[in-house]
């Protein structure tokens, strides 16, 4: 349950406190508009029907039950909540360029759920963000997948913890040339990942000395009662050297989260501009095998097809320098192209706005749509700010389409998408209202 | 400019000298499902006729020459080519080095066309998203920063490109003046500076000359107009005040905030050339274009570039509608306002007879921020044409 509450739902509770209460099941329909599901295709005149925060249903011909509170979307577009997966909305300090992170720093521990502008980002249809630690050098830390629900505590905001670990390769801290700093990064990175190698295998043969220990402790044990003192020297010689119990290596928490990536439990993204810092990263995932996220990723059009072979998502960003604060030597060789390139070309690729603050994310529809103009294809725009930041991220389970099952994160809008004059009129996140427009005086 | 001239002599990255041969014949008819004359309406199933690089002739029944070269543009959309009216656009090799001479507080006799490179990649990608023409102004670190040029983006040797070697002097009163080791180092001290500055360009003879205030006559004198570079409340009333006291011929730039002086920029009839418009702005600031064109203020956007893309004055015109802007106001903008502001209005800006034909093609409304630009003509010329995939 959020906080938050729409003025309607409220009414109703306050007119029909016991109907509500003894229908049991909370029921909305979304009805009469145009459906953009992503994951299938349009459906014209169609009703989403939601059932305790969940989609139950989404089609041309789905049987409202009675009792069920209807949103009507007449004349309306209806479409999942945006995502935008390069956001620093709900960080008190977005941008603090020098600071370097380290890996087992949580984005969940520093949130401000009061932040100034997040309404203005919800009003936009934005329901979830992607936020990772800021920092611009070496491993960042934990990302999460945050909903714009309202909640007044950081945990609530929540949706997946550990969703990614960031670490950057090549980012510039002063914005001067950044060759050496590029070496820097991709040798500390492997140092560390090879550091991590070593902690796992020593973890694995403390677990698996334990185990043999625990094993032959009870075997012993059952030996002693069997054999009686039949091997009693023997055995009293052993056993001092054989069953003593192995010794727990320090347990080290930047390790253990770097070893849940390289056990492919958790992916680590790797912010590059460059196409060296691209290539870096790609021979890093090669070298350990972990499940890569390319962010950034604005040189990634000259190697397109590399991104493509070795399959890793890509969280492209900024489309329009309008985002960003540029220049940055990052952003030498942007191309407006990119997200769209990498698109044709079998990239699975999302768009982030990467913005220089949280309240940047309120654009990500206006991001997919300058994409558009600069080439990407419609649909797979649209599915770059829905379902395919939710893929990469690990919460399509969740969110980022119009399924039933999924929780019913929900955008009603006045026209298609990319419009300009489309306004947001509705959101809903899991089943409740969080935000209406008012109609203008 | 003769040191330009014989720099693009030179130049190996000059485009192919066939592309611009002088072809004063040549007649391109575009068949457009609309075309936003801007100065004159919308004309929906209409021709627009080029001939020799200039607009022959725009309306509904006109005749096609048999000649003529017709481009099918039926489905889309024909719009005058956008004009960047505050830009760095091409001015340096590498985006990160300085365009200010900031030793020198006035700078007046620097000429921004000096440091111009028409074959820099930024032209391309302006081009690409239906810029033809940009300012070129020197940056906002001088309290006088020098003069400014317009340029259209078709690269080739400047007499094609270059429409105002000296189209006004940029100042500044906004922030980044301010240095700590060398003056003015103090809001106070710049305006004063600047008023001594332009105390001594009123009595100027060429007796005594001095080239940065023979520039600073010319000013005062409302030959040449100040673009004066101005974000918060209080650099806007500076500036306002320096332009009244001085009656010059004045345009803000930047202007972040100039909504908030918007009587006093509408009673001295002051333009502004606003921007860029950040995504990371809030609801209240994206709502300001709008609060001063509806007050009546002449708007045009700046991109800053390389600030931002010259590309995204297009995005922040898009901005400033989703806030508020109305299309006609945002189409004006980009187009014959910045035209009118700069003093090309007679060339530049609209689509009507006698105009140079700087056209751009959009496949929807260039205010919708998935459009697409399909081709881009200077000068009668198809200089861009989007690969069809």
């Amino acid at each position: 349950m959020t906080e938050v509450k729409s003025v309607c739902l409220g009414g109703i509770f306050l007119l029909f406190p016991l109907l509500a209460a003894s229908a049991g099941a909370e029921r909305i329909a979304i009805r009469g508009g145009t459906i953009l599901p992503v994951s299938s295709n349009p459906i014209s005149n169609g009703t989403v029907l939601i059932e305790n925060g969940k989609i139950l249903a989404v089609g041309a011909d789905v049987v409202v039950p009675g009792g069920a509170r209807e949103i009507d979307a007449r004349g309306k577009f209806i479409l999942p909540g945006f995502m935008d997966a390069q956001s620093c909305l709900y960080m008190v300090d977005g941008e603090p360029r020098l600071l370097q992170g380290e890996p087992d720093w949580n984005v969940t521990d520093g949130l401000d759920p009061f932040i100034e502008g997040w309404e203005e980002v919800l009003a936009q249809g934005v329901t979830a963000v992607y936020v990772a630690p800021p920092a611009k050098s070496g491993i960042a830390g934990r990302g999460a997948v945050l909903r714009l629900n309202g909640a007044r505590t950081p945990a609530k905001l929540v949706l997946k913890a550990d969703a990614a670990v960031k670490a950057n390769l090549g980012v510039s801290l002063n914005n001067q040339s950044s060759s050496l700093a590029r070496l820097n990064d991709y040798a500390d990175l492997r140092e560390t990942l090879i550091e991590t190698q070593a902690y796992m295998q020593r973890k694995r043969r403390y677990e698996q000395d334990l185990a043999e220990y625990e094993k032959k402790k009870g075997e012993t044990g059952k030996e002693d009662k069997k054999e009686g003192k039949k091997e009693d020297i023997a055995a009293k010689e052993k056993k001092p050297q054989d069953l003593k119990r192995p010794d727990k290596p320090a347990t080290d928490p930047a390790h253990e989260i770097l070893g849940k990536v390289l056990d492919r439990k958790i992916p680590l993204e790797i912010t590059a501009h460059r196409m060296q810092d691209i290539l870096n990263a790609l021979r890093l995932a090669e070298e350990f095998q972990f499940s890569l996220i390319l962010d950034e990723c604005t040189e990634g059009y000259l190697v397109a097809e590399e991104i493509a072979r070795r399959k890793v998502p890509v969280i492209a960003g900024p489309v329009s320098t309008s985002f960003a604060e540029v220049p940055q030597v990052e952003y030498r060789n942007h191309d407006p192209r990119n997200a769209g390139i990498l698109s044709a070309k079998g990239v699975q690729t999302a768009i982030g706005v990467g913005g220089r603050d949280g309240l940047s994310s309120k654009f990500i529809v206006t991001a997919a749509g300058l994409a558009v103009a600069n080439g990407m294809d419609k649909d797979a725009a649209l599915r770059a700010v829905t379902l395919t930041p939710a893929e990469i991220l690990g919460v399509a389970d969740r969110i980022g389409s119009l399924d039933a099952g999924k929780d019913a994160d929900i955008v009603v809008m006045t026209g298609p998408p990319f419009d300009t004059a489309s306004q947001v009129v509705t959101v809903l996140i899991e089943g409740k209202v969080v935000y209406e427009r008012k109609p203008s005086p | 400019m003769k040191r330009i001239l014989v720099l693009l002599l030179i130049s190996p990255m000059l485009p192919p000298a066939s592309a611009w041969a002088a072809d004063g014949g040549q007649v391109i008819a575009i068949r457009a499902g609309r075309i936003v004359t801007v100065a004159g309406g919308i004309i929906e199933n209409g021709i627009v006729l080029v001939r020799g690089g200039k607009i022959e002739d725009v309306g509904k029944d006109l005749q096609v020459p048999g000649d003529a070269q017709v481009i099918d543009a039926s489905k889309q959309t024909v719009v005058p080519g956008f004009i960047d009216a505050h830009s760095h656009l091409g001015l340096s090799l590498d985006a990160l080095s300085e365009i200010d001479e900031t030793v020198q507080p006035i700078a007046a006799e620097m000429q921004v066309i000096d440091a111009f490179d028409p074959t820099a990649d930024a032209l391309a990608k302006a081009v690409r998203c239906g810029v033809t023409t940009a300012m070129l102004a020197p940056g906002s670190r001088n309290p006088v920063g020098g003069q400014t040029a317009i340029v259209k983006l078709s690269g080739g040797s400047p007499d094609r490109w270059l429409l105002r070697q000296t189209a006004g002097v940029k100042l500044s009163v906004a922030g980044d003046v301010l240095m700590h080791d060398r003056k003015p180092t103090s809001m106070p001290g710049l305006i004063t500076m600047l008023r001594e500055r332009l105390d001594s360009a009123k009595s100027y003879t060429a007796a005594k000359f001095d080239p940065s205030t023979e520039v600073l006559s010319r000013l005062v004198q409302r030959a040449i107009p100040a673009y004066v570079q101005a974000q918060t409340v209080d650099e806007v009333s500076a500036a306002t005040n320096l332009i009244s006291q001085y009656n010059l011929q004045a345009v803000i730039t930047g202007g972040d905030q100039a909504d908030e002086v918007v009587e006093t920029l509408v009673q001295q009839k002051v333009p502004v050339i606003y921007g860029p418009l950040l995504l990371y702005s809030k609801d209240k600031d994206l709502k300001r274009p709008a609060k001063l064109a509806g007050a009546g203020v002449k708007l045009a956007f700046s991109s800053c570039s390389p600030r931002t893309c010259a590309a995204d004055i297009r995005t922040s015109a898009i901005l400033a509608v989703r806030y508020g802007l109305s299309r006609d106001e945002a189409m004006k903008a980009l187009t014959l306002n910045a035209a009118e502001i700069l003093g090309v209005a007679d060339r530049l800006g609209s689509i009507q007879k006698g105009r140079d034909a700087d056209l751009v093609i959009f496949d929807a409304d260039p205010l919708d921020a998935s459009s697409r630009v399909e081709t881009v003509i200077i000068d009668g010329k198809v200089v861009y044409q989007r690969e069809r995939t």
